[in-house]
């Protein structure tokens, strides 16, 4: 049994929250964020006149494809060389010499670097969500408040990934190819799967004619980016996904539970190996 | 309570005054009636338990990088209260042995206990003894060092009051405003040094602590050292410099290769080693010419003779059976002078003993 005290827990999260709150490329990615939140905000809202919470679609659609890149980002510049760097610069050496367990490190970092993340989340969005509420008012304030928290739920799934890379990884640098292999494979997860369809003996009409074959969708359990994103359609109780002339249906297999406990796979796996990793790592 | 006698220094009357340790006290002189402030001498009272007469015990513990052993088997007593010294060269395995007490790093056989406390077993109670100081210390770069020191007492469970004074005691009380991060390495060290005092540990253990720093602070840092055992505390140090630990320490531990080699007394060591005090006596006139008396006293070990000086190892108590001896030859002593026998010799000895070397 493994023994926990929350008051370490708690100590070492407000250190960590004191410490990268202040990091500069956190503040840089932020500022981006909440710039982009705020444009996208008042163009999706001016586009659809008036109408923008009765039809959120747009909308989320424009500030998740900001949030899916930016949220992991940010999460993955916090965490990826948290362990490593430390162990190599000698912060973590004073540290562990204090009466605190590896676990409870792990955890304070995982919540101290949430808390963080919740910061960026609640400024891009909350200052989004007064910009919509003001031009269009607040009919689907749930849903928007269901894309809130899967978006910090998404940024706790890259933390607990890029975590447990620093927590693998020896080194600094070699935690910075791990952080980027992790940031890339979201990008070009969709590719992939493309090419894999292509190879399989599809073709590039049949995509936009909608006739493809059922795993293409369901893979989306791998990418927890696309998992995320699929999660926040759900959450407005959208199964079709219209662009321009073409459409989607996201297939019944990615139901809600479905979506909801890949997501908590992919946050919970990582963060038991990253404990597994740092509990036998040599500082 | 202490009592303490003082000097009023306006008009020298002497008087008695009274207070706890590290207590701050106004005094009025009764005879010229200026006032001052007094802070009583040395800080709160250490913790110990007395259950146990062993501050560390490590028993067998060996550390294995692949095939390599950097820590061989090794054994270590260090008693409460004593300054232990761990001394080898660069790359014997001190550090190594140091993380795998503090349990930084997993030993592959071997057991450690600090204070009592298996380190594996009862780790926080272990660690909650011991204060560490790391060779290469760093911290969190974003963070003032008042931030830094108020997050260790907190992890230690401690008065965050003590984090000013501490401050101010290693000289950084003009950057307690800045970053970590923009500090210099000398710095960084002392805020090194104001971090292991926390909470009064009994135990120190201190990695290369004078490594690197110039000679107004290896000063500072043996007081540090002195004064922190001197309120009972045990501490462990390691050097690969040999007069930094000479002076110092109670007992010393000399490791190379990750084996130990040896574990005792700086005076102890000397004998093991059979190293003698040297005499050196200048006799006028002697010319290169050693005088028969003395080469017939037995159990001297060695005689050289350069001009006019003789230089003669052997036990101190054969010193004035030599002496006597030159005298009564008719000659006339100029000067006599004892080089002690110093811990550079033991340990070089020790080494080229272990590699193979003659003994």
């Amino acid at each position: 049994m493994i023994s926990i005290n929350p008051r370490s827990i708690y100590t070492f999260a407000k250190k960590e929250f004191l410490d990268n709150i202040r990091n500069k490329w956190f503040l840089l990615l932020t500022v981006l964020f909440i710039i982009l939140i705020l444009v996208f905000s008042y163009v999706a809202g001016g586009q659809t006149g008036g109408d923008t919470f009765g039809n959120m679609q747009n909308t989320v659609l424009l500030m998740m494809s900001i949030s899916s890149i930016l949220i992991p980002l940010i999460a993955i510049i916090l965490g990826f060389a948290t362990i490593s760097g430390e162990a190599e610069s000698g912060a973590l050496y004073v540290v562990l010499s204090y009466p605190i367990r590896r676990i409870e490190v792990l955890l304070g970092k995982l919540f101290g670097l949430g808390a963080v993340i919740m910061v960026s989340i609640f400024l891009g969005f909350g200052l989004g969500g007064i910009v919509i509420a003001v031009t269009v008012g607040t009919e689907s304030f749930g849903g928007y408040l269901g894309f809130i928290l899967l978006s910090i739920f998404v940024g706790f799934i890259y933390l607990s990934l890029s975590i447990s890379i620093s927590a693998y990884c020896k080194k600094r640098i070699t935690s910075i190819l791990g952080g980027l292999i992790l940031f890339f494979w979201g990008l070009i997860y969709g590719t992939v799967l493309f090419a894999i369809l292509l190879a399989t003996g599809g073709s590039y009409d049949s995509l936009f004619a909608g006739d493809v074959p059922e795993w293409f969708f369901n893979s989306v359990v791998f990418s927890p980016q696309d998992l995320y994103q699929t999660a926040v359609q759900r959450a407005f109780g959208v199964s079709t996904i219209q662009f321009e002339n073409f459409s989607f249906e996201i297939p019944d297999f990615l139901s809600t539970p479905v979506v909801v406990i890949s997501l908590i796979i992919w946050f919970i796996i990582p963060l038991i190996l990253g404990y597994i990793f740092f509990k036998r790592r040599d500082i | 309570m202490i009592t303490k006698r003082i000097m009023c220094p306006k008009c020298k009357n002497q008087l008695t005054i009274e207070g706890n340790p590290g207590e701050k006290k106004i005094i009025n002189c009764p005879k010229c009636n200026s006032k001052g402030v007094f802070t009583f001498p040395g800080d709160k009272p250490i913790k110990k338990s007395d259950t146990v007469s062993f501050a560390i015990e490590v028993d067998g513990l060996t550390k294995m990088y692949k095939d390599l052993k950097a820590v061989d088997n090794l054994s270590l007593n260090i008693r409460k209260g004593e300054i232990f010294g761990l001394l080898g060269p660069n790359g014997a395995g001190k550090t190594t042995t140091i993380k795998a007490i503090l349990g930084l790093i997993h030993s592959n056989a071997g057991t450690v206990k600090i204070n009592g406390y298996d380190i594996k077993k009862q780790d926080i109670e272990a660690k909650k003894s011991v204060g560490y100081l790391p060779e290469r210390v760093s911290f969190y770069d974003n963070l003032t060092p008042l931030q830094t020191l108020n997050f260790f007492c907190e992890l230690r469970g401690d008065d965050k009051s003590i984090a000013k004074p501490l401050i101010k005691e290693v000289g950084l009380e003009d950057a307690i405003a800045r970053k970590v991060g923009t500090f210099s390495k000398g710095m960084v060290q002392l805020l090194g040094v104001a971090q292991v005092m926390i909470g009064n540990p009994p135990v120190y253990i201190l990695d290369e602590p004078m490594a690197g720093l110039d000679a107004r602070w290896v000063k500072t840092i043996r007081d540090k050292i002195r004064k922190l055992n001197e309120q009972g505390a045990t501490v462990i140090f390691s050097s690969h410099i040999l007069s930094e630990v000479q002076n110092l320490c109670n007992r010393v531990a000399i490791i190379n290769k990750g084996k130990l080699i040896a574990q005792d007394t700086v005076p102890n060591l000397n004998k093991l080693l059979n190293i003698k005090p040297r005499l050196e006596i200048t006799i006028q006139g002697l010319n290169g010419k050693i005088p028969e008396l003395i080469k017939n006293i037995t159990g001297i070990e060695s005689i050289d003779v350069l001009n006019d000086t003789l230089f003669i190892t052997c036990e101190p108590s054969l010193r004035s059976k030599i002496i006597t001896s030159i005298e009564k030859s008719g000659l006339i002593i100029d000067n006599i002078k004892t080089i002690e026998p110093s811990l550079e010799e033991a340990f070089m000895k020790l080494i080229s003993t272990d590699e193979g070397g003659v003994k």
